[in-house]
């Protein structure tokens, strides 16, 4: 097969004499204008990296609360799927529906049970449902508590205790993660 | 955008002028710039994993007089490092509680008991969540892993 030199022949063999006397001027001035998209793609790509990296497999476990301001560590993992529970200085809640207020739970009992019935009883029926849903799967009894960092250890226990009784043993504390180095993580709760 | 190849001679002979077609390109920028910014997670949380086992509790296998407890008993003075009969008083520094003297005597009982994980938190009614959280933190980093929050009451010192 004979080589032969290139030539121009993009766009050419296409016939399209309307097209071409519209824009190939006909004594007019040519409308034809090539946009510089060279920047534009630039950012649109610099985007995508940016976004392909901060990508989060596992989606938005917790929804931080208005006011919540989650405490600092540095001894992080990452969040797993489980009940929610978030403690504020007024209000207990489960997957965001209130079981207690904060009032209730700083007083004392008169007899001295540590128990929330709401919060135990709607764990009972979380557990409950996993198990229904996970036959074949060992339930861990994990759940999150999304605390304000100025609440009492005196909440803390009830809620903690309540969780107990229902079979959540092992509990997760939400915190921000805090770098080694020293400097805090991104602002979650501010 | 053009891509323009010179052939380097003036013999009259057409530039080798070829448009890329960068439409399906943007698109897909486009598709994947909305994609991601729409299930971006801006949030970013972690998790610090703690259990409730008391003394005597479900998950101790050895009889609990054998066993060398670690406690760190935290009340408004300050904290209390016990490592199985010794207690070492941590006082508070004025106002702030004493993180690095626990880091550093913690780290001692890791050494002199390098076969024990666990570590229990023991804590007033009256401590705030973050002084137990930075309590517990400063135990995991001494490389006591399984952390138990606990009430003073049920730490049996």
């Amino acid at each position: 097969m004979a080589i032969k030199a290139p030539h121009a022949h993009l766009y050419h063999s296409i016939k399209l004499e309307a097209a071409n006397t519209k824009l190939g001027g006909g004594g007019r001035k040519s409308l034809y204008q090539a946009l510089n998209l060279v920047a534009y793609i630039d950012m649109m790509t610099i985007l995508v990296i940016f976004l392909l990296m901060t990508f989060s497999a596992s989606g938005e476990i917790l929804f931080v609360q208005k006011n919540i301001t989650l405490p600092d560590a540095q001894s992080w993992t990452d969040l797993e799927r489980a009940p929610v529970i978030g403690v504020t200085k007024d209000v207990v809640t489960l997957d965001g529906a209130q079981v207690a207020t904060g009032e209730e739970l700083m007083k004392d009992s008169a007899t001295g049970d540590a128990k929330i019935p709401e919060l135990a009883d709607r764990l009972v029926t979380a557990k409950n449902n996993y198990k229904l849903l996970h036959p074949t799967e060992d339930f861990k009894g994990v759940c999150i508590i999304q605390s304000d960092k100025s609440v009492e250890f005196k909440m803390l226990r009830k809620v903690m205790f309540s969780a107990a009784t229902a079979g959540y043993q092992n509990v997760n504390f939400a915190v921000r993660p805090k770098a080694k180095g020293g400097a805090a993580g991104p602002a979650a709760a501010e | 955008m053009s891509v323009s190849v010179q052939t380097g001679n003036k013999s009259g002979k057409k530039e080798l002028n070829a448009e890329l077609n960068l439409v399906p390109y943007i698109d897909l920028l486009t598709c994947m710039v909305a994609f991601l910014l729409i299930t971006a997670v801006w949030t970013q949380l972690a998790r610090l994993q703690a259990q409730q086992k008391g003394q005597g509790q479900a998950g101790e296998e050895t009889p609990p007089e054998l066993q060398v407890k670690i406690v760190v008993m935290v009340n408004q003075e300050g904290f209390n490092l016990v490592v199985g009969q010794d207690q070492t008083p941590i006082p508070k520094k004025g106002a702030e509680y004493d993180f690095e003297k626990l880091s550093t005597e913690m780290k001692k009982a890791k050494d002199s008991h390098p076969d024990k994980n666990d570590a229990q938190v023991a804590s007033e009614d009256t401590i705030k969540f973050d002084t137990l959280v930075r309590a517990m933190d400063t135990a995991i980093q001494a490389r006591f892993p399984d952390i138990s929050l606990i009430d003073s009451g049920a730490a049996g010192i």
